[in-house]
């Protein structure tokens, strides 16, 4: 179960406050960076809750982001809804869609749960490459953020929007700790830990690991329909399995199950690579290194390890600090 | 009508010519995952490799010199690998073997972009194969041709390796139990590295297969990586009969869909990997219970 410690409400204020002064000091590029950060961290967030915490390993969370971004273009741009109801739509319809893959693959397990997911993901890929309405490979521009002019927000400007991204990122993340500490939440630890003892409990597994699935959606879908908004253009790439696999990279390289280390997972990913980048094409070379030697030193990610040390240290309060995250998934 | 029926003759060979690629491509993937509980992503990556070895090699000594060097040097990599790393991984969960080898995709393809570019390579068919053979009444590519007949000879060899012999039988019993097996005096370990490296090899021969088909570019591994996956999902892990009716399963549908309805084509094969998955979660031909 999800609890706070003195440490993670350190580092969430450190991450606040970082996020803050970088919103009001840096320039156009800065700017971009920190939106880039804040909008995985939003599916970072909805992805740790299923696969940190229900085991439920994803690979189609990049694509259910993807369809978000579709389904608001869809809707504000073809349908015609105003950007900010369009926004709730898009959340409903990948929520309802996540719900609908997490209640088909609830009866799987481990390697197969996780190529089941993949093919989803995939499947939403097809479909969207293929059907004209949306682009095919040309993808599809001219989206629009919301007007928030009449509380006299102008969207438009970088600044405005990510201070408009960072307060959905706070909302994400406490709409996350909420399902978390719910019954729902608690039921899906008990799920994680044994699911023959909650089913012989009389827990109607399926359904918590659907309504779990559905309610990550519903952030992812908000992730993604920010994503079409920032970036104000979408294309087929968006729902590509490997965008999957990043976020999974980055939920692992901050800290699994900890909900708070995969915004540094998050915060770590997009810096270090627009500065390898910068410095070589082959960034992705030092990705898979730096990848293979977290998973291969057995910490859980950068966050996980240092809650460990400090939890051994006894610096802060530590009842149950250190989750010990089972690796049997 | 005539014409007719040589169109189906003709979409049925390109459907196995497609099965015989993948074939050899997921039985490597597919019987170390039975053995030893162990996914590959990289898989994918190691045909990439085994690509760009036969078009290295197949500008300086010709064709054939690439085709039996490029299993073998796959296969070293697959040694290297398996010593550095694998070993190492398992005893781990699906989720640590599946981030690791994801980031070795990331390693494998930044390395051949190093050392071969950004551009895709192409590679003649060799002479002994160029031209056409008339086969039931059409003209067909003598190359894809032999990519099926090979593909059937390696299937049959593996059957009769697999089903006949007393390797075969320790294969089986380590895929059934390896523990019990391990008891029986059969040395699991070094049977594990042997499959290990002949399922390198194959997908390296799977390469040099394709390169001549397909052109040689960096991303050519993670492109056949989601295909494989499927046909092994849909077979069932760890089973010959699984990849074998897998890789048919998936030809058929990809081919013919594509010829009957183009629209649905590639959502087609999601749709019945996901069928599968719902009635059958082990797959068609599941090795364990």
């Amino acid at each position: 179960m999800f609890r706070h410690t003195t440490f993670r409400y350190l580092v969430l204020a450190i991450l606040g406050a970082g996020a803050l002064f970088q919103a009001f000091s840096a320039g156009y590029f800065g700017l971009e960076v920190l939106i880039e950060i804040l909008i995985l961290a939003i599916l970072v967030l909805a992805l740790d809750m299923v696969a940190g915490f229900g085991g439920m390993v994803s690979l189609c969370h990049g694509a259910l982001m993807g369809l978000g971004a579709y389904a608001y273009a869809m809707l504000s741009s073809i349908v015609g809804l105003p950007p900010l109801a369009a926004l709730v739509g898009a959340m409903a319809i990948v929520g309802a869609l996540a719900w609908i893959i997490g209640a088909i693959c609830a009866r799987s397990h481990g390697i197969y749960f996780i190529m089941a997911t993949l093919a989803f993901g995939q499947m939403a890929y097809s479909y969207i490459f293929q059907t004209p309405i949306f682009g095919g490979d040309d993808g599809m521009g001219g989206i629009t953020r919301p007007d928030l002019s009449a509380i006299g927000i102008d969207l438009n400007d970088s600044r405005s929007f990510a201070l408009f991204c960072l307060a959905g990122l706070v909302l994400a993340y406490l709409a996350a700790v909420a399902v978390l500490r719910s019954g729902l939440g608690r039921s899906l630890c008990g799920i994680h830990h044994s699911e023959e003892r909650m089913r012989a409990l009389g827990l109607t597994v399926w359904r918590v690991k659907a309504d779990i699935f559905g309610l990550s959606g519903l952030i992812t879908g908000f992730a993604g329909a920010l994503a079409a908004m920032h970036v104000m253009y979408i294309s087929p790439g968006l729902l590509d399995w490997t965008v999957s696999g990043e976020a999974l990279v980055v939920v692992i390289l901050g800290g699994l199950g900890t909900l708070v280390g995969p915004l540094v997972g998050a915060v770590a990913f997009v810096i270090l690579k627009h500065e390898l980048s910068a410095v070589t094409p082959y960034w992705h070379l030092v990705v898979g290194v730096v990848l293979i030697v977290v998973v291969l030193s057995r910490a859980n990610g950068i966050f996980g390890w240092l809650e460990a040390r400090i939890g051994a240290r006894r610096i802060f309060p530590t009842h149950a600090a250190v989750k010990k995250v089972p690796n049997d998934a | 009508m005539n014409a007719d029926v040589g169109f189906w003759i003709l979409q049925s060979l390109n459907a196995l010519q497609l099965s015989m690629l993948l074939f050899l491509l997921s039985i490597g993937l597919t019987v170390i995952f039975g053995l030893m509980h162990f996914v590959n992503l990289a898989h994918g990556s190691l045909y990439a490799v085994g690509a760009y070895v036969a078009a290295a090699i197949a500008t300086g000594w010709g064709y054939w010199a690439g085709f039996f060097l490029a299993p073998v040097a796959v296969a070293a990599t697959g040694i290297v690998l398996y010593l550095g790393l694998i070993r190492k991984m398992r005893r781990s969960g699906p989720m640590a073997q599946v981030l690791v080898t994801f980031g070795l995709i990331f390693v494998l393809l930044d390395l051949t972009r190093i050392l071969w570019g950004d551009l895709p390579l192409a590679i003649e068919t060799p002479a002994l194969l160029q031209g056409r053979i008339n086969i039931l009444g059409i003209d067909y590519p003598a190359y894809r041709l032999f990519v099926i007949v090979l593909g059937l000879a390696i299937f049959a060899a593996l059957a009769f390796i697999l089903g006949r012999t007393q390797v075969g039988a320790m294969i089986r019993a380590g895929v059934d139990n390896d523990a019990m097996a391990a008891c029986l005096g059969i040395n699991v370990e070094r049977l594990f590295f042997t499959v290990f490296c002949i399922g390198c090899a194959l997908a390296g021969l799977a390469g040099a297969v394709a390169a001549p088909l397909l052109s040689v570019a960096p991303d050519m591994g993670l492109q056949i990586l989601i295909p494989t996956l499927i046909v092994i999902v849909i077979g069932g892990l760890g089973s010959l009969k699984g990849a074998i009716a897998g890789s048919l399963i998936y030809g058929i549908v990809q081919t013919f869909g594509a010829v009957i309805a183009p629209q649905m084509a590639s959502v087609l094969i999601y749709a019945l990997l996901a069928a599968v998955l719902v009635i059958r979660p082990m797959g068609l031909f599941p090795t364990k219970g």
